[in-house]
């Protein structure tokens, strides 16, 4: 320690200062496990770009903790009563970092962008579909949005506020080159974006002009003031790295703590951990088109051979909990029926296996070492099911292979991993639909597809909690997936890092929190 | 191995048209280098547009973006593109980030080359006297030792020393940053600081290769007739070995040196990843895992221009230390 | 002939590495891939000698395994780099000209291709196999032994004796095999017992990136990959396999020096 400070002492005197004290102090330290791929809303994005741009943009809409939708641009959101046109009155006091204040034509231009075939949004498909349709946005007055629907959607909102989507943030025409290519964001949001430099950081800093709801934060909604003046993502790709980079003080929030982490960081004097229940999915996938798959005597075989609790427990040590739905046990609409876990039946899994011809032929699951749960998942569920007989064999893919065998749906059985859904609807749609179309889709019923538009447009709460149970029944019987638990989010924060939460979705939200060093 | 003409050092117009010619023969290679990654990157499974669509990729998706990059054309209409702007000097924009593949690659390259240079420098001063004084104590069993030393930094895996490193003097002494890179031209002081581990951890692994050439090549070196003679004429030992022996047992010692810093130059993705350097192995194989097509062929490419400029300048300083090596 | 310690040691070691691979082969105290959950981390016991690892797997038993894994893998290595390598190092440095250029660029190609690219796409073609993984480390390889086999065919191949084959009227293809290949086996030994060291550590840089031999099995390399993230908790995790891929090359080096040595024509004078 002594030789440090007389370092640091020989490099302060040389003029050579690591960085200055003064800005150390306000600059609260994120760690980022890859770099953001574009500032983009919505467009070259990952997980960790919907991130960073949720901090600098900000849309008509946004998510709560929950899941639901709350308005954030908008001081609310008028539905009329046949459901096809959403009224949003816009906030006065909204302005973008360049100090223009926001009005409806700002809207209309970003939705132009938005729907354009070449900008390639994502969610271009999702508001041009055949579930919703956008025919029109309209702005009567400076201060108001109109947006025509073709058919009433259960979605459109939740489509808007969508991460992934970049909650179809609101962008300054500014944000934009002369040729309409994108520059940088220039948003309503909370912070500004400040220095990007690729594969090391990137710099947000306070924008302090931010006019902020009242209240408390609640998920990417609420009252997002930001209290300290710069933050820094830094990009540490190695979890061992990151870990070490939280205890030797080089970062002051870990978002992703590894589970096998979580007991020696807990144990550390001044280290809190943030656990909350995430909104992804961890599935096990299985080709209905395979010859021996194809039989539902098998794939319910597999699926009474293995102990899911005892698996799910294993790979996050207690901090997730079982489901076979695929509505994440934090949604509204999972209801107690979809917490029923069937009781492993080794003795039936064996009778049934032998009824579908299944003679010991070994059958291939696709994982990968990216994530460690999927490769975990094929290694328990190889284990669990050579008790039954069952002989499975691991096939270890690089993550983009593994990605191409999925959309193309070459695979016998897959551990797989769904990204956050929001809605309930689109927790089935993920893996419900044609093959023939689309092969990544692993259940192709066309009742079940019925239910699902129908629940696409439902919007009483009751009925598409009824369609719901409906496709969860069937699916216990085609048992085209496993389910299996979706994952928790861990993040850790020394003491002196005040007023963070986990939430629903992995990426940490830096409004809110505060700095007491010493 | 290709030798350099030249019988005791160089004549002017010989290394011109000595360097002229090595960088005709190399051409082949290059373009060798770039076609066999252009398509080979097309055999992998996988491409940008599954990559960034992710479990979201539905099929019109995945087309859009293909058009978009360009991926839905020919693959050989796609190379001839591709040569096309890398002979005006344009190697396109990465499909990821969207930045310039060629600054992007010098970017980077500062980061991994300060890093190399560094390390082999070190493992050079520390490995050449000890190999040699190995061989001149031969069999002994400190000589023994030595090798033994050497075979035993040589077995340890780099990220494993890399992370004991981190823990050590990141995390328990506190002695440097555990993440994070500031570049020299920003600050001198700093850099030192987050370049320190790195170094250190790739010395000492070179230094295991680099004792156990220089020992090998010395002894070889200390058979011969000459050595034999100066000892009978009664020249002292340690000048037997620092002006005959040296020379000459140095020379293969240089072609592993050239070696060596040829295949770290290209990619030390292992090191880069512990230390959290934004260097050229970490953008190769991040670009490899993400599909980003122009990314992996301009640096594949640099990579192929780094060996064969390493290569070149190795065979051109081996005269200097090889007297032995005539014109072939 | 005087016993040196290199051989004594290097002999030992080796032969140990080698007796824990071939008993591998009839026993271990556990099924090395078996996973046990409620057993995960356990520390060294009379039962599980060295614990088990973060799947309940018994560490000693995969320790055993990775012998003959990692053994194997590093020697079918080998010869495929020796094999292609001495192909086009004997082709090139005997015939010369317009072959010699065509091959030489080859090779060159080769050096420079990161050995991860060439692991990614052979894993691609093959599908995950350690076989694949041998190819690519093969072919990363190759190269290597290839210069010092055509600087060794260049050096000789004016020498007398060839000149004396050839005037007795021996095909250039026999003057090879007869009297130029024996005469690159001291270099190619010594270089052998070097790659062998280096195949091992990239099958396990490899595993730390995610490429390495498909697990379940276990190597010794991707033991000790997978072991890092708990270097604190489970120190032995990582040190176990460690110890054993210094003892083979600390084994394999010094035996290489020692072959050197006894195979160098120099020495008996």
């Amino acid at each position: 320690m002594r030789l440090r400070a007389s370092f640091l002492a020989l490099a302060a005197s040389l003029g050579l200062g690591l960085a200055t004290p003064a800005a150390a102090q306000d600059t609260l330290r994120i760690r980022l496990n890859a770099d953001i791929r574009s500032t983009d809303p919505g467009v070259n994005r990952d997980a960790n770009t919907d991130g960073l741009v949720w901090h600098v943009l900000e849309g008509l809409v946004a998510l709560r903790g929950n899941a639901t939708v709350a308005p954030m641009l908008a001081e609310r959101v008028d539905v009329s009563a046949d459901g096809l046109t959403y009224t949003f009155p816009l906030r006065r006091d909204v302005r973008f970092h360049n100090g223009q204040p926001l009005t409806s034509a700002d809207v209309a231009f970003a939705m132009e962008r938005y729907r354009k075939r070449e900008t390639n949004w994502r969610c271009r498909g999702d508001l041009d579909g055949s579930v919703t349709r956008i025919t029109a946005v309209e702005t009567p007055d400076p201060h108001t949005v109109v947006m025509r629907l073709e058919r009433p959607s259960a979605l459109f909102l939740t489509t808007l506020a969508r991460t992934d989507c970049g909650q179809t943030g609101i962008f300054h025409r500014d944000s934009l080159n002369a040729d309409g290519s994108w520059r940088a964001p220039v948003g309503t949001g909370p912070f500004r974006l400040g220095e990007w430099r690729r594969g090391q950081f990137i710099e947000l800093e306070r924008f302090a002009e931010y006019a902020a709801l009242p209240g408390e934060p609640d998920g990417l909604a609420g009252n997002k003031t930001p209290h300290v003046e710069r933050v820094r993502f830094t990009i540490i790709p190695d979890d061992a790295a990151a870990r070490a980079a939280l205890l030797a003080g080089n970062i002051d929030i870990l978002p992703d703590a590894r589970t096998r982490d979580l007991r020696d960081l807990r144990a550390r004097p001044g280290m809190t951990v943030h656990s909350s229940p995430s909104f992804d999915l961890q599935i096990i996938l299985m080709q209905t088109t395979d010859p021996l798959l194809s039989d539902v005597r098998m794939r319910r075989a597999i699926a009474l051979a293995l102990d899911v609790p005892e698996l799910v427990r294993a790979l996050t040590e207690g901090g997730s909990r079982p489901s076979r739905a695929p509505i994440p046990v934090g949604s509204g609409f999972h209801t107690p029926l979809m917490s029923e876990v069937p009781a492993r039946d080794l003795a039936a899994a064996r009778r049934l296996a032998q009824e579908a011809g299944y003679r010991g032929q070994p059958i291939r699951i696709v994982t990968t070492r990216r994530y460690e749960a999927f490769y975990e998942i094929a290694v328990l569920a190889q284990d669990m099911l050579r008790e039954a007989g069952i002989n499975l064999e691991l096939e270890v893919l690089e993550w983009a292979t593994q990605l191409q065998r999925y959309t193309r749906g070459e695979y016998q059985m897959m551990a797989f991993g769904f990204s956050a859904r929001l809605d309930p609807s689109l927790s089935f749609e993920m893996f419900t639909g044609p093959k023939a179309t689309q092969p990544r889709k692993a259940w192709d019923n066309p009742r079940v597809q019925a239910m699902l538009e129908d629940s696409m447009r439902e919007t009483d709460r009751a009925r598409r909690i009824a369609l719901f149970e409906g496709m969860f029944r069937q699916l216990m019987e085609d048992v085209p997936v496993i389910a299996l638990y979706s994952s928790t989010n861990n993040a850790v924060t020394p003491a002196h890092v005040q007023g963070f939460r986990s939430w629903a979705v992995d990426a940490p939200r830096a409004w809110g929190v505060r700095l007491a060093r010493r | 191995m290709r030798r350099a003409p030249g019988v005791s050092g160089w004549r002017g117009a010989d290394v011109l048209a000595y360097v002229l010619k090595r960088l005709l023969v190399a051409l082949p290679t290059l373009v060798l280098v770039a076609a066999s990654v252009f398509f080979l990157m097309r055999l992998i499974p996988g491409d940008p547009a599954t990559v960034i669509l992710g479990d979201a990729a539905t099929p019109e998706a995945v087309a859009d973006l293909r058009v978009a990059y360009g991926l839905d054309r020919p693959v050989l209409v796609q190379f001839a593109l591709w040569v096309e702007r890398a002979l005006a000097g344009d190697l396109g924009r990465s499909i990821t980030s969207g930045e310039a593949v060629g600054p992007l690659i010098l970017a980077r390259f500062q980061v991994t080359a300060a890093i190399v240079f560094a390390s082999v420098g070190i493992a050079v001063l520390l490995a050449v006297p000890l190999g040699m004084l190995a061989a001149w104590k031969q069999n002994s069993w400190g000589d023994v030792a030595a090798v033994a030393a050497a075979t035993f930094l040589l077995s340890i895996p780099s990220f494993w020393l890399g992370l004991i490193f981190l823990l050590v003097f990141g995390l328990w002494l506190g002695w440097v940053p555990v993440v994070g890179y500031v570049t020299f031209a920003e600050d001198v002081w700093g850099a030192l600081h987050y370049i320190a581990l790195p170094v250190v951890t790739l010395a000492l692994i070179e230094t295991g290769v680099l004792i156990r050439m220089a020992r090998a090549s010395t002894v070889e070196v200390l058979r011969l007739d000459y050595i034999a003679h100066a000892r009978a004429k009664g020249v002292p030992e340690w000048r037997v070995l620092a002006r005959h022996a040296f020379p000459n047992a140095f020379a293969p010692t240089l072609t592993l040196i050239g070696l060596i810093m040829g295949s770290l130059l290209g990619g030390i993705a292992v090191i880069e990843t512990v230390f959290t350097l934004p260097g050229l192995g970490r953008l190769l194989v991040e670009a490899i895992f993400a599909r980003d097509y122009p990314v992996i062929q301009g640096v594949m490419l640099f990579i192929a221009v780094i060996y064969v400029v390493v290569n070149l300048i190795v065979d051109l300083l081996y005269p200097v230390f090889d007297p032995r090596v005539t014109a072939g | 002939m005087r016993l040196r310690p290199n051989l004594l040691i290097g002999g030992t070691l080796l032969g140990f590495v080698f007796i824990v691979a071939a008993t591998a082969l009839v026993w271990t105290p556990y099924d090395p891939v078996r996973t046990n959950l409620r057993r995960r981390l356990v520390p060294p016991s009379s039962d599980y000698w060295l614990g088990t690892d973060e799947f309940g797997r018994d560490v000693a038993s995969r320790l055993m395994e990775g012998a003959v894994t990692s053994l194997t893998v590093a020697a079918s290595t080998v010869c495929v780099a020796l094999v292609l390598g001495m192909a086009i190092g004997l082709a090139g440095g005997f015939l010369r000209g317009w072959t010699d250029r065509i091959l030489g660029a080859v090779n060159d190609t080769l050096l420079a291709f990161p050995g991860i690219l060439l692991a990614l796409g052979l894993l691609a073609v093959l599908g995950p196999s350690r076989w694949g993984i041998v190819l690519a480390l093969g072919l990363a390889y190759a190269p290597s032994v290839a210069r010092v086999v055509r600087g060794t065919v260049l050096s000789i191949r004016e020498r007398e004796f060839v000149e004396a084959s050839r005037a007795l009227g021996n095909s250039e293809f026999y003057t090879l095999l007869r009297h130029v290949l024996p005469h690159t086996a001291a270099p190619v030994i010594v270089l052998a017992t070097s790659l062998f060291g280096w195949i091992i550590l990239s099958e396990s840089a490899l595993s730390f990136l995610g490429l390495g031999v498909p697990p379940p099995a276990a190597t010794w390399g991707n033991m000790l990959a997978s072991a890092r993230p708990f270097m604190q908790d489970a120190p032995l995790l990582s040190i176990a396999p460690g110890v054993m891929i210094a003892t083979c090359l600390l084994g394999v080096n010094l035996l290489g020096d020692a072959l050197r040595d006894l195979l160098d024509p120099r020495d008996g004078a």
